[in-house]
């Protein structure tokens, strides 16, 4: 990292503004300037991609790709404060699957007569961040590892979405203005995207600005010393949980809207989209390093990767095979520039 | 410094125990403001204890201490820093990434007005920080990430951390600096100094080092710790380091005692190094070890006689030189590669390095050499226990059980097991001895030592760290003197005259 | 009186989880059901030494707790007690769990939906220690015949794949009065209920439709979300140059239905299918997307689970001896019905109120083999056509 002078001193207002300015500039371009790597490796697959496809490069690719990156885009923040501090969190599937669900059946839906309206998104996210509390509590105070506790968790979360399933019928969205949200356009892009978005900032905020953000990255570097020094280490690793579950039920009900209909598996597969986006972006599973800009540009990696081959037109029997070898090789690009750094995993 | 400048710490017949050992006796001090004080001993002298209870991490059991005039009941290292003592501790304890100016403030953070509602003001925190930091006369950016800084940036950064939790308006910060300058190179020692010397202006400062020279440089005063006792408390003028060292020592009479046949120098060295070079730690360092020969590498702690026996068992790397065994020239020289040529190596971290605490004695003996207890892949659990008990009883282990853990054995008991399990090897070449005598009681050691020389009656060579130079002069057929990482006197004791104690503590400060 | 239990499945967390879950699941639904045994059991069989297991992929699939269903309505209806299986998509939970409930001592007379074709003769040899009778649904090796195992393994049953996809593609191509550009989306690409679909689909486009043109086919697993994702990906890049989309399964559909809908191309789009679930037949019924599906197939997981479990029974109670019976009735495959929006109403009664009941009294008055809208209509290994 090179070092920037920096002029500081007593100065009026306006100074004072620019200065502001100039710290939220680092910080992006300190997230920003790291995975180089990563950088490249998407660009060089945008080149390609479009070069294979020119639709690859429309509007309205560009528009598909941000409405399916945002709930992966929201999960990887929850993922990324996790795990900087050197735990990790299996249960995001099971979180998503009971938000959803609780989420859809609250809503106007096919299944129930009941129309919560906001309400519903407070008991979602309320269910969401109550796993997630749970997980905190179970690993920070029994000292439980979080790989199982965030399993257990996670088969909670199913357990809840199947009990509210029941054995009924998939409840599908009645609301026409709730179904077409995610799609919805603003300033030309998607309204799924816009949220994850904003959760995106939330999380470079709450990781660069606040005590909670900066704390979890001291635990993941040393915890004993976080410990000795007088951090509140066990109430940083509870709200790191609870704000990975919190996310994970707004990604649940995302998703439940982008479908349109409800799911007990709503969250199938994003577990492993989340997790390999982080580590891809340089968030080492050891703890401590990386950072939410580059987790977010390793779920666009993994998004575009995937589709840019349906546009190139990959045969499916070969898109398994390419996919993976696209990814080592775009790993490797990205990881080589730090190898130094990249821990063992925990 | 003026001798009417206030007393920043005052000890009044501070002790600490554990067990049976008192690792601090009774000791009193007294620091006044913008004194620096050297403190050194020897290892197990109760100079850590002594700093653990400064910090805020031991409580001693007796006795009082007074931080700027106000009683000090410590609960925990929070209570020491809040109180203004600072520990720069050896191994560092700073978040490598985080940046430089959250490192300082990090203790602050939540006062002060560095962040509201958990929410951070870098601009005042990188604020205050650069104040330390200029404060102390350091030029760093404080957003510099910790990780990205050369080991004497980091340990300033320590210094700053220590300085910046302002005790009160009026009271003075206690900066501990403990062993700064074991991994420096000389170029950062001398920045360190510059450094010191800007902290006495505002603080006080307690030195740790084995390094007598720096001391006496360094420091006003010099305190000497011995068996958990002020031995010496002096101002630096006129004080020798020989008389330092002396403080040091137990005062024994210096005798050489051999009571072995003298092996001869001639043939085949088993081991033979030169030129050794490992920087920062030691330098163009040369011997040989014929079989049946005992080397003693003596020297004070940062002496290099550690990271030498280290180097020699392909446990530490080095820069430059050779190390040869059996005539050939090592290449690319791995602890697997030091064993399989057979070499052995008993280290002074014994419960670390050197046994498996939850194993029984019968799989810690099997542990080097499982070949001797094995048919094909498979280890055959009668004749390790077999094995195990021939060594227990030859050795005299106790309690003579070779399926109890070997954890729950003392010191000298597990030392024999450590021993045995080297010593288990008709192929054994050469012997590598790290303090092997560290802790034992006299019965124990003469028996480990007479196992040594057994040894070398059967042609193994021998390299000993003695624990004191009297265990040199008794077991040693040449000694090498260590100072600074160099060889700095040889004494070949089949030829040498009378050779006393004195001599070579005089070569080796 | 009908016994409600479910084993805990296996030693994975997720077997407990779920299981447990599921267990407090099918408790409260074994509570609306209370009717009395209906059958007079043959000279000699003793109910009491008797167990119906009914072991099924997961208990989240509509389809799966259709098979549940089923098998509550057979055990009811035999007056003998019924376990489920939850083998939470894993082989391994799957036969561990059968193993379990064989060490209960009592003999069982099984119906599995195998989650792999190579599950089955592991769990057949286990019943067959046991002296039970099973009947395997959907999934089995080719090579491994009921006729060349014995009497325990009583059939293997199944409705083709081949026909589903036939189905599928001749309501798609009609409906596009035999012109047009469609896309696919498979299940699981090497899944044997996919492959068959997929085949059936494509053999009949090639024989009687030339004007058909398939664009491309983008397996997604079964699963809802990601057939949404590659419809969207597909709707990038050929836009409304697609004109009708054929799913191996409703829930991918329903993906693909949703992304076509926020593309703004659902009333230009046809779309047919498998499975004839609840949402699909809404979407039927109201028309949505102007008449946007335009093809189905019909079977229910109750009427699969019945038919085995009963062949399995007549079995086990020697009324049939499996031996003796033609190789159709070893290997079978039981009637598909292609459904359309023309027809779709003669098939709501199978899914009224007590359906699965009114089905299973049908069974026992007709046999395994003759009852409609199921009934026997072929047998042997399904070969896939040449396309």
């Amino acid at each position: 990292m090179t070092s920037v002078m920096h002029e500081d001193g007593p100065r009026g207002a306006a100074g004072m503004k620019r200065n502001g300015n100039a710290s939220m500039r680092r910080l992006i371009a300190e997230g920003a300037k790291g995975p180089i790597g990563l950088v490249a490796a998407l660009v060089v697959l945008i080149v390609v991609f479009s070069f294979l496809n020119p639709r690859f490069a429309s509007i309205e690719n560009l528009q598909n790709v941000l409405f399916q990156v945002s709930v992966p885009l929201i999960l990887v923040v929850g993922a990324t404060l996790v795990i900087q501090m050197g735990s990790i969190d299996l249960s995001v599937e099971g979180i998503m699957g009971a938000a959803g669900m609780a989420w859809i059946l609250l809503s106007p839906n096919t299944r129930t007569m009941i129309d919560l309206g906001m309400w519903a998104w407070l008991i979602a996210l309320g269910l969401g961040l109550s796993l997630g509390l749970m997980t905190g509590v179970i690993y920070a105070k029994l000292k439980v590892p979080s790989f199982v506790v965030s399993l257990g968790t996670w088969y909670v979360g199913l357990g809840i979405a199947i009990l509210l399933y029941g054995n009924n019928s998939l409840p599908s969205l009645t609301s026409d203005a709730l179904a077409r949200w995610p799609t919805g356009l603003t300033l030309g892009l998607p309204h799924s995207f816009w949220l994850a978005a904003g959760v995106l900032l939330f999380g470079l905020l709450i990781s660069n600005y606040t005590n909670l953000g900066r704390g979890l990255m001291a635990i993941g570097n040393n915890e004993p010393i976080a410990r000795t020094s007088g951090m509140p280490v066990n109430v940083y690793k509870i709200g790191a949980f609870a704000i990975a579950g919190l996310l994970g039920g707004l990604a649940g009900i995302l998703a439940t809207m982008q479908l349109g209909s409800g799911s007990t598996d709503i969250g199938f597969g994003q577990l492993f989209v989340g997790i390999p986006a982080a580590v891809i972006g340089g968030t080492a599973l050891g703890g401590g390093e990386g950072g939410m800009t580059r987790s977010a540009l390793g779920v666009f990696l993994l998004i575009i990767l995937n589709n840019g081959l349906v546009l190139a037109g990959v045969d499916p029997d070969y898109q398994s095979g390419v996919f993976g070898l696209i990814l080592l090789i775009a790993i490797i690009a990205v990881a080589w520039p730090e190898r130094g750094r990249l821990k063992v995993a925990k | 410094m003026k001798p009417d400048a206030p007393v920043v710490l005052k000890l009044t017949n501070v002790s600490r125990s554990f067990g049976k050992i008192r690792a601090v006796r009774s000791v009193s001090l007294e620091i006044r403001k913008g004194e620096v004080i050297g403190l050194t001993g020897e290892n197990g002298a109760g100079k850590s204890t002594l700093l653990k209870i400064l910090a805020g991490i031991e409580r001693p059991d007796e006795g009082q201490m007074e931080i700027n005039g106000k009683v000090a009941n410590f609960k925990g290292p929070n209570d020491a820093l809040k109180a203004g003592v600072g520990v720069v501790h050896q191994e560092q304890s700073l978040f490598t990434n985080l940046t430089v100016a959250e490192n300082i403030e990090h203790q602050n953070i939540n006062h002060q007005g560095l962040s509201r509602f958990g929410i951070h003001d870098w601009r005042r925190i990188n604020r205050e920080a650069r104040k330390v930091l200029e404060k102390i006369g350091v030029d760093l950016d404080p957003r510099t990430r910790v990780g990205d800084l050369s080991f004497v940036d980091r340990q300033m950064v320590e210094i700053a951390r220590a300085v910046s939790v302002n005790p009160d308006k009026s009271g003075t910060p206690l900066i501990i600096l403990d062993e700064p300058t074991a991994v420096l190179e000389q170029a950062e020692v001398e920045v360190l100094e510059r450094e010191i010397r800007k902290l006495r202006e505002f603080a006080s400062v307690i030195f740790v080092s084995h390094r007598l020279d720096e001391v006496l440089r360094i420091c006003d005063r010099v305190v000497v710790m011995r068996h958990g006792e002020l031995t010496s408390d002096r101002r630096t003028e006129g004080v020798t380091k020989d008389e330092l060292f002396r403080a040091m020592v137990d005062e024994t009479p210096a005798v050489a005692t051999r009571s072995r046949a003298v092996p001869s120098k001639e043939g085949q060295a088993a081991i033979e190094v030169r030129d050794l070079t490992r920087h920062g730690r030691f330098r163009n360092v040369s011997f040989a070890v014929h079989p049946g020969e005992i080397v003693a590498l003596v020297g004070t702690n940062g002496s290099g006689r550690g990271a030498i026996a280290r180097a020699l068992f392909g446990a530490e790397t080095f820069d430059a030189g050779t190390i040869e065994v059996n005539g050939k020239a090592v290449s690319r020289w791995t602890i697997a590669k030091a064993v399989r040529a057979g070499l052995a190596y008993v280290p002074a971290e014994r419960k670390v390095e050197g046994m498996i605490g939850g194993y029984p004695g019968t799989r810690n003996i099997a542990l080097v050499h499982p070949e001797h207890a094995r048919t094909g892949p498979f280890l055959r659990p009668r004749k390790m226990a077999q094995i195990a008990q021939e060594w227990f009883d030859r050795l005299g282990v106790s309690p003579n059980d070779i399926h109890q853990p070997l954890g729950q054995f003392s010191g000298g008991n597990q030392q024999k097991v450590v021993l045995a399990k080297w010593l288990n090897n008709p192929e054994l070449k050469v012997l590598i001895l790290d303090h092997p005598l560290r802790g034992l009681d006299i019965g124990v050691s003469q028996a480990v030592n007479r196992e040594i020389r057994k040894a070398c009656d059967k042609g193994t060579a021998v390299v000993l760290i003695p624990d004191t130079i009297e265990e040199a002069l008794e077991m040693a057929d040449e000694i090498l003197v260590l100072k600074d990482g160099q060889v700095s006197a040889r004494h070949d004791m089949r030829s040498a005259g009378e050779l006393d104690v004195r001599e070579i503590v005089s070569e080796m400060v | 009186m009908t016994t409600l239990t479910t084993k805990l499945a296996g030693p994975t967390r997720r077997a407990f989880g779920a299981a447990a879950v599921a267990a407090a699941m099918i408790a409260s639904l074994g509570a609306s059901g209370a009717a009395a045994q209906s059958v007079e059991h043959p000279e000699g069989f003793n109910p009491d030494e008797w167990v119906i297991v009914a072991s099924v992929i997961n208990t989240t699939n509509p389809y799966m707790i259709s098979n549940i269903e089923g098998a509550e309505a057979i055990s009811e209806a035999l007056g003998i007690p019924l376990e489920i299986v939850n083998s939470n998509n894993s082989s391994q939970t799957s036969i561990s769990s059968i193993y379990a409930i064989l060490a209960s001592g009592k003999k069982p007379i099984m119906f599995v939906n195998t989650v792999a074709s190579s599950d089955a003769p592991t769990i057949v040899e286990a019943v067959k220690q046991a002296g039970g009778y099973v009947t395997i649904w959907w999934n089995k090796p080719d090579e491994y015949k009921p006729q060349n195992v014995g009497d325990n393994f009583v059939a293997f049953q199944k409705h083709t794949g081949v026909d589903s996809g036939r189905c599928g593609a001749q309501a798609l191509a009609e409906a596009l009065s035999g012109e047009g550009n469609v896309i696919l989306l498979p299940g699981v690409q090497d899944s044997t209920t996919s492959k068959t679909r997929v085949a059936g689909f494509k053999a009949e486009i090639a024989e009687n439709y030339p004007g058909i043109t398939i664009l491309e086919e983008r397996p997604s697993n079964w699963d809802p979300q990601l057939g949404g994702r590659n419809a969207r990906d597909l709707i990038v890049k050929y836009g409304d140059q697609i004109d009708g989309v054929w799913s191996a399964d409703d829930g991918m559909q329903i993906g693909a239905m949703q992304s076509f809908e926020n593309a703004g191309l659902l009333d230009q789009v046809k779309f047919a299918s498998d499975g004839l679930y609840p949402k699909t037949l809404e979407d039927i019924i109201s028309g949505r997307g102007n008449n946007a599906i335009v093809g189905e197939t019909f079977h229910r997981g109750y009427m699969a689970s019945a038919i085995g479990l009963y062949t399995a029974y007549l079995a086990a109670s020697g009324q049939i001896v499996p031996s003796e019976l033609e190789d159709n009735k070893r290997e079978s495959f039981f009637k598909l019905s292609c459904v359309t929006p023309a027809n779709y109403e003669q098939y709501l009664q199978y899914d009224a109120e007590g359906a699965p009941a009114e089905f299973v009294s049908r069974l026992i008055e007709n046999g395994p083999w003759d009852t409609e809208p199921v009934p026997l209509v072929g047998g042997g290994v399904e070969v896939l056509p040449e396309s």
